[in-house]
Order: C-alpha cells, then structure tokens, then sequence
C-alpha cells in the first residue's frame, strides 16, 4: 500500500480515494467500535432488560429498569453523595490548583525541584493514598485526632469514617490531597500560553499583581479552566477507590456514591440489567455536567472574539 | 461475605513460610511438558524418528488407557491454602484410587469473595457440567440450590449420615427442605475475654449480655481497660453476622423460617439492636470507633490489651498468643457468645460447603469426591494442614487434632450455637439492605423506624 502511495505512476491502486481513505480507517474504527461503542450500546441494550445471572432471567422489559430507579430512595442517595462529592472536590481542587498555579510560575530558586515534587501526591496509587488517610484520620491513633487534641480544638477523638457527619468530608479532603496536583499542571501549562508581553504592558500602566490577575491572567485561562474543571469534574464523578478502601459506603449509607453502588449492584447481586441501569443513569448525569461546561466553554470563547 | 476470609487471609500470612516448602503447583507441570516435547522434536530431528513416535505412541496409548477406565471431572474451589494446597489435596486423591481423575481449578483466594462468587456464577451458569464438585461460601448455598444448580443430595447422604455433623451447619446445607450442599470446614463468631481482668472482676465469664455489660462498664471505669466490648459495626458483611448472633441470642430472626418474610422489625430484633446502639451511646463500653470497624480494626486494640470483651472469628487466637503481634499472650480466653435472658447463645456461621453441579455428566464420580472430601480422614488432614475447623463434631476429640490445634479442639460449644445468616436465594441483596438498614439503626438511634423501614425493603426483596 505504501509503495503504492508514494510512488506515484507505477501500479497505482485502482480504487478511488475515498475507499483507500475508508480502508485505512478501518483499523481505528474497528478497534474503537469494538471496545468502546459496542460495550456502551451493549450496556444500554442491558439497561432495557432483566438479565440476572442469578435469577437465569434474561428478557427484554422496556423501561422497568428505569421506572424502579426513579423510586429507589438508595440511588437518589447515591446520587446526591456523587454530585456533592463531584462540586466539592472539583472547585476545591481548582482553587487550590490555581493558587499552586500560580506560585510556580513565578521564577524562583529550586522551582523545578517543587515542581517535580507537586506531583507525588498524583502519581501515588489511589488505594495508597486511600490507605494512607485511613492512618491519618484514624479514630483511635490517627496524626489529625492527636494534633487537634493537643491544639484543644476538640475535647475527644472523632471517629471521622465512623460518623456520617464527617465520612464524606473526610474522603473530600484525601481526593482534594491527592488530585490537586494535576489541576495545579494544567493551570500551570494555562498560564504560560499567556504572553509575558501583556502583563509587563500592564505594569508599565501602573496596575498591581491583583488587577493584572484578575484583568489579564484570569480571562485569558478561562477556556483552560474549563477544560481542566470539566476533566476533573466528570473524574471525580466516578470516584470509586477512596470510597470503597475506607468505608465501603457507610455509616449509614453517607458515602455511597454511583460507582460503588452500581458495583454493589452489578458484581454482589449480578442484577446486570439493573445494575446497567444504574451505569446510565451515571453516564447520563455525565454527559449533563459535561455539556454544561462545553456550553459555558463556548460563550466564553465566543465572548472573547 | 468478607466476614471469613479476613481469618483466611491472616492465615495465609501466618502460613507464608509453611507454604515455600510444600509443593508449588501450578507451573510446574506445564513447564515439564515443554521440555518432554522439545527433547521428543530433538529427538527426531536427529533420525530417531522411529523410535520417537514408538515412544510418543506407546505414552499416547497409556494416557488414554488411563482415561478411558477413569471418569474425569473437576473441581473448582477458592484457594486456600496452608502446610498444603486443595490442588494438592486433589492429587491425593487421584493418587488413592483408579476410578476418578480429579482436574483442580483453582479459583481466586478467599479473601477476594466477591470474584469467587462471579467465576462460580459464570460457570454454573453455562450448564455445560463444569465444575462437577465445588466449594461455596455459605451464604450462596440457598441462591445456587434455587437457580437448580446445585444437586440435592439427600439420596446420597440419609439421615443416618448427616447426624455426624453440626445441625447449624446441615441447616445452612439445606435449601427448601433438601440437602444441597454437603458440610466441609467452618468457623464461627466467639466470645472473646481477658482472663486476667475478669479475674479482678468476678472470675466468671457473663452468659448475658447485661452481665457483660456490667462488668465491661466495671472494667473500664477501674481503668483496667479502655473499652469494654468490641465488634464489627462498619457498612459490611461482618455487621451482618454481628446482627445475626445477637437478635438469635435474643430469640429473634430476621427472617420467617419459611424465608418469606422479614421479621426484623419484631420485639426481640429490635431490642437486640438497640442493645448494640447502647453500647456505644449509654453504657459506653463500646467506641464510637465500632461502627466503622470490621474485623481487623477491632482486633487491634484487643491484642494489644486496650480491651476486656471482643466478638471475632476464630482467626484472632494464633494472634492473641504470637508474643510479636500481642501484648496478651496467655491472658486470653474463648467462649460462647452471650444471650438474653430467655435466649440461647448463637454464632453466625461462616465457611465453605461443598456442592455438586446438578448438570454433571460424571454424577456418581462427583458423589465419590464429595464424600472423600467431606470424609472424617480428609477433614482430619484439612484441621491438621490447612487450620480449618472440621464440619463433624467427633473430630474435636481426635488426640492428633487436640494436640497440633489445641484452640480449635476447644471450639466445639462455640461451633454447636452456629447459626447461619438468612437462607434465601436473594441473600445478596437481603446482605446489602441489611448492612445499610443495621447501619442507620446504630449512627441514628432510631432502631424501630429503621427496622421498620427496613423490614419493609427485605419484604419487598424475599416477599
């Protein structure tokens, strides 16, 4: 095919371009259709059934799937825990991040050095790290119990995955810990596409660090933001291994999420059909959050032109 | 689920070292026949071909000799292992007769339950008769007896023959008035005490649960413990096996006896649970650390002397006596869980059962493995090799087993109270409306709403 393509005049294909363009398209297009397109066909075909391995059911049930999801006080639960989880943690992170950000882009000695530190927290397995803040807020002999202690900022040990007021604040606080980072990289990659030239044309104005932040760098990082905000959100959203390394969903349910439900749901009781159900209904709440970004992405970017 | 193989996967630790010097199965074998048939290709390219397929053909012909006068079925188990590995026991018996040729299939360790549970599934599901014999966690007995794959095997094993095993165990065995699954090993909740302090405070271990929660509350304010009693409390199948002694205890269930219908929300469940919720929030002998501990957690602070009372499995005592990982070497003691008054003393139960795939083809070599499995000489070699406690009472007076496993010989009253967890085909989804429902009941305090909210969600499931 090669030989053909670039000796031009001797044994050219016979076929016209489009074909060649479709035929060399094939491999892509076969590879992703069969791991992407025809699990998430499949799993929506799931959705509209009954299949249970256990149960030996495996019949087409329209929407049944759906109607019970709509009054399954478990999901809704979920569901709630998921979106909560998904705003807090994102706009903690990006918060945080572009205050990360913002400090490594200024030129200092060793800046390379904490950059490549930043990143630890990210690279770490999440289970570690999940393992890691179990010790941490540990009830009984966790670091945070004694610091807080000996400052007398609590009179006794909380017990911060046993009680549902804390459980799932503490799980933001070790994703927040740990995924920072990445939001921090890409804002950082955000800020160097801003030309020096505009800020320095602003200090000879007479403007101070906070206005040229909020005039120049913060509009012009908007898209990468976004992107970084959208990245981040539709993450967090799937949160699964924090949840089910330190509590497993409890107490009380206070830190279900979609994820570990659904795999409650699929892999315990192998309700396929439900179970997919519930994997929809996620991948639709998804495809929500995103299109709120790409939305708001698009003013923006039209705005600025 | 995760309720056993927590014992199991400690085991596995502690028996690291036992392990490196048994046999290593798995890659070996294979490994042998590569080099056979690259020294048979060597062989024949160098012009002995003759002699070569004389050989190959003369080991063809034994091979299926062999297999023609012997049934060949499989066996697909989790992998525990101790001194020795199922697969070797397997070999064991394929090596003490001529007539069944065991293939082991090795399925993921215990500990990862959840994945057992799929790969059994999924096999018995294609109804080929592959595996013919198996092993299940209790807990699946009644869900793969209603599916029809599991045979009944009451023709094979009459009552004469079940009377040499634990009643609680044949019960958990039995799924709509037939014998599914045929006993093999087990373990059980225990009482947990410290002889020295209970010795400062009475000497006798409490029967009753509001005995122990006096002398529990005695202890800790003397400042001879930190906490009185401890358990499992956290959003797992352990909470369900906590549950499961303590509304037994009280005479209570939590489902009819026909499996039907919840009884959760009955005088005697509700008591029992909110005796678990006033450990932590009246009488104070438990820390609010309980309700997210399972097993491992609350073993902790046990072995290293913070505590006077602790229910756990079976697991515990080799730790409690290693004087690395403990500070109350010789200090411990074991004993049926307490009761109500009025109330006899349970034990959930836990461990795998055997079973035969109902679509066999190879019928009467699986009841041939099942028996030898299940039999008083295997049984004997699994307590003695792998530290698994025997499903037949007679052997905890065997003389070897009271000597190489003195604590498990001692578990006998323990074991009698075994009591299994809600028998129904739907118990997966019984298990995680419990873990949720229990769990709101001990944070909230609410314990008639939330049974009554959950008795309504398990009615909903078994109903």
């Amino acid at each position: 095919m090669s030989a053909a393509a670039t000796v031009p005049g001797i044994g050219r294909p016979r076929l016209p371009g489009p074909v060649w363009a479709w035929l060399l398209l094939t491999p892509a297009f076969v590879s992703l259709a069969s791991v992407s397109f025809y699990p998430i066909v499949n799993g929506l075909y799931l959705s509209l059934t009954n299949t249970s391995l256990i149960t030996q059911e495996n019949e087409f049930s329209g929407f049944a799937n759906y109607v019970q999801l709509w009054g399954d006080a478990q999901f809704w639960n979920a569901w709630w825990h998921t979106m909560w989880f998904t705003a807090a943690s994102t706009i903690l992170e990006t918060v945080i991040g572009l205050g990360m950000a913002l400090i490594l882009c200024e030129a200092f000695k060793g800046r390379g050095l904490v950059r490549a530190a930043m990143l630890v927290p990210w690279a770490m397995p999440t289970v570690v790290t999940s393992k890691m803040f179990g010790w941490l807020f540990d009830g009984q002999n966790g670091i945070i119990n004694y610091i807080l202690l000996h400052a007398g900022l609590i009179d006794q040990n909380i017990n911060w995955y046993g009680s549902p007021d804390t459980a799932m604040t503490t799980i933001i606080i070790a994703d927040v810990w740990k995924t920072t980072p990445f939001m921090a990289l890409l804002l950082l990659t955000g800020l160097q596409t801003v030309p020096n030239s505009l800020i320095e044309a602003a200090r000879m104005d007479g403007a101070k660090g906070w206005i040229t932040f909020w005039h120049i760098r913060l509009p012009l990082l908007m898209p990468t933001l976004l992107i970084a905000g959208l990245f981040r959100a539709l993450d967090a959203f799937r949160v699964f291994d924090l949840v089910y390394v330190l509590t497993g969903g409890g107490p009380a349910d206070s830190t279900e999420t979609l994820s570990t439900l659904s795999y409650k749901v699929l892999f315990s009781t192998l309700q396929f059909g439900y179970g997919s159900a519930v994997s929809t209904a996620m991948f639709v709440t998804e495809g929500i959050i995103a299109l709120v970004f790409v939305l708001y992405l698009m003013r923006q970017i039209r705005r600025a032109q | 689920m995760l309720a056993q193989h927590r014992e199991a996967a400690s085991l596995k630790e502690e028996k690291m070292t036992d392990m490196k010097k048994g046999p290593v199965s798995g890659s070996k074998p294979v490994a042998h026949v590569t080099i056979a048939d690259r020294r048979q290709f060597l062989i024949g390219s160098a012009g002995l071909l003759g002699a070569a397929a004389l050989g190959i053909g003369t080991g063809l012909g034994v091979r299926r000799a062999r297999a023609q006068s012997r049934a060949e079925i499989s066996f697909a188990s989790a992998a525990f292992f101790g001194k020795e590995t199922f697969g070797d026991l397997i070999k064991v018996f394929n090596e003490s007769q001529d007539r069944v040729l065991v293939k082991n299939i090795e399925l993921p360790p215990p500990s990862s339950s959840t994945e057992v549970y799929q790969g059994l599934v999924q096999q018995l599901a294609r109804r080929t008769g592959t595996p013919d014999v198996f092993s299940q966690d209790v807990i699946w007995i009644a869900g793969f007896a209603a599916a029809g794959w599991a045979l009944p095997l009451d023709e094979y094993f009459p009552a004469d023959k079940r009377s040499a095993y634990f009643t609680g165990t044949l019960n958990a065995c039995t799924y709509g008035g037939k014998l599914t699954a045929l006993p093999w090993f087990m373990d059980s909740g225990m009482f947990y005490y410290r002889k020295d302090v209970l010795e400062k405070h009475g000497g006798k271990v409490p029967d009753n649960w509001a005995d122990m929660a006096t002398i529990a509350a005695a202890a800790q304010k003397a400042g001879d413990v930190d906490f009185g009693y401890l358990w499992q409390g956290k959003q797992a199948e352990v909470l369900v096996c906590d549950a499961v002694e303590i509304i037994t205890s009280n005479n209570g269930a939590i489902l009819a006896p026909d499996g039907k219908s919840s009884q959760i929300n009955q005088k005697a469940a509700v008591e029992a649970i909110q005796f678990l919720h006033d450990t932590i929030a009246k009488t104070k002998i438990s820390p609010q650390d309980v309700l997210s501990w399972d097993e491992e957690p609350s073993r902790q602070p046990f072995t290293s002397g913070k505590a006077m009372f602790m229910r756990n499995w079976s697991y515990v005592y080799p730790i409690a006596q290693d004087a690395k990982a403990s500070q109350v070497v010789d200090k411990v003691g074991v004993a049926p869980l307490p009761s109500f008054p009025g109330g006899k003393s349970a034990a959930c139960l836990g461990g795998y059962q055997l079973g035969v795939n109902a679509n066999s083809k190879q019928r009467e070599a699986a009841i041939e493995l099942l028996t030898w499995l299940s039999s008083t000489e295997t049984q004997h070699r699994i307590a003695l090799n792998f530290g698994l406690a025997p499903t037949r009472p007679a052997l905890f007076q065997d003389e070897q087993i009271k000597k190489e496993q003195p604590f498990m010989a001692s578990l006998e009253k323990v074991f009698t109270g075994a009591t299994a967890r809600p028998i129904t085909p739907e118990y997966a989804k019984v298990t995680l409306a419990l873990q949720s429902g229990i769990s709101k009941a001990l944070v909230s305090g609410n314990v008639q709403a939330e049974m009554d909210a959950l008795s309504d969600q398990i009615n909903k499931i078994v109903g």
